[in-house]
């Protein structure tokens, strides 16, 4: 059989072409890999967790009772008002007395021990629960309240905005969802936003 | 020029392009190598993390511990004062039997915040440990996961006679 003689130059294309091929094929794997650092999704966990933070810690803020039986002298029994139920509303009713006008419920503050107005008392005392907890484990988060009449277009700023550092941008926060609270005065919402 | 030498230099060439071929695969083993490392470390912290997540879920959803109306649906996110004082010695008490199957190696407290920020409650508490010849305990974990949710304590005993919920958290921490 006659053994066919490749000329020198085709010889020397097809080592070239070999080079890029392995070129070709280090260029691929360089980059697959770049891809699985790139594409690695933050872990749902976490942002379980985070949200799931957000709603318990809402939740028990407005479920805290406030120990201060003489919140209230218009009642003929000792009282235990609740943040959200009792408080809150308090503060929506009587907002335009704030800060030192009357309201139902003035309860002692946590700060200074004297009696206040129903809105400054939540807005020191949330302040103060949400810095003894999510403040001291170096979480962000901003809490609001606000309240919403059918009568007005804009809703009426209650309490906050209570936040740690610069509180929470639009992006990579979670939010506790609203937590709506009926009253005779219109619809009080309140939200925490946890971010990192 | 003289074949040989051609030869020679062909030969030196190839013995180069070769050298630093396996330089390259040595870099990529290195490479491949730390990543893995690093990839194992944080997948085991990453498993420690969810073991943690996981301790706190059973935490807040033990009837042990959480609050309850009567036969209705337990409490969300809330703790029973009263059970909380008494967990402690029951936690000990079946501790080797029922709660280290549970928990395994970890550390549960309670933190009450307001009203009264003196008080904690020590629910379980097991670290891992070696002991040295001479009867010291040493600690023999490698990693401490920490974990807090917050939670309202329902405090039924008080002069008022009606419920009262103080703010708290509950800090779990596990050890591997």
């Amino acid at each position: 059989m006659k053994r066919i003689k490749l000329p020198k130059l085709g010889k020397k294309a097809q080592m070239e072409i070999i080079g890029l091929v392995v070129i070709v094929i280090l260029i691929a794997l360089g980059m697959l890999f770049m891809a699985k650092f790139a594409l690695k999704e933050d872990p749902q966990k976490k942002i379980f967790t985070r949200k799931g933070l957000a709603y318990s810690s809402l939740s028990a803020v407005l479920k805290t009772t406030i120990t201060d039986t003489e919140c209230s002298t218009d009642f003929a029994q000792l009282v235990h008002p609740q943040m959200g139920k009792d408080l809150l509303e308090d503060c929506a009713k009587y907002y335009a007395y704030s800060p030192d006008g009357y309201s139902l419920y003035r309860c002692q503050s946590v700060l200074d021990q004297e009696k206040k107005h129903s809105c400054i008392f939540v807005n020191e005392t949330i302040t103060r629960l949400l810095t003894d907890s999510l403040g001291a484990w170096n979480k962000n988060y901003e809490f609001k309240a606000w309240l919403v009449k059918v009568s007005e277009e804009k809703p009426l700023l209650l309490v906050g905005p209570i936040k740690s550092g610069k509180g929470c941008t639009k992006k990579d926060r979670d939010s506790s969802g609203i937590f709506p609270i009926h009253t005779d005065v219109g619809l009080i919402e309140t939200e925490l936003v946890l971010c990192d | 020029m003289n074949p040989n030498k051609k030869a020679q230099i062909r030969l030196n060439e190839t013995i180069a392009v070769l050298f630093i071929f396996f330089v390259l695969i040595l870099f990529g083993i290195i490479f491949y190598y730390q990543y893995q490392k690093i990839a194992i470390k944080e997948k085991q912290e990453e498993l420690l993390a969810s073991r943690a997540m996981e301790t706190t879920l059973k935490t807040l959803f033990m009837p042990e511990l959480v609050c309850t109306k009567g036969e209705a649906q337990a409490e969300d996110n809330c703790l029973d004062v009263i059970k909380l004082n008494a967990a402690d010695e029951t936690f000990q008490k079946h501790l080797g039997d029922y709660y280290f199957e549970l928990f395994s190696f970890a550390n549960i407290t309670v933190q009450e915040l307001y009203p009264h920020p003196e008080n904690i409650y020590y629910l379980y508490n097991k670290e891992k440990t070696t002991v040295l010849e001479n009867g010291m305990i040493l600690p023999a974990w490698s990693q401490k996961e920490s974990t807090y949710f917050v939670v309202s304590l329902k405090n039924e005993i008080n002069p008022a006679g009606q419920s009262q919920y103080g703010y708290g958290y509950l800090k779990v921490e596990v050890y591997s």
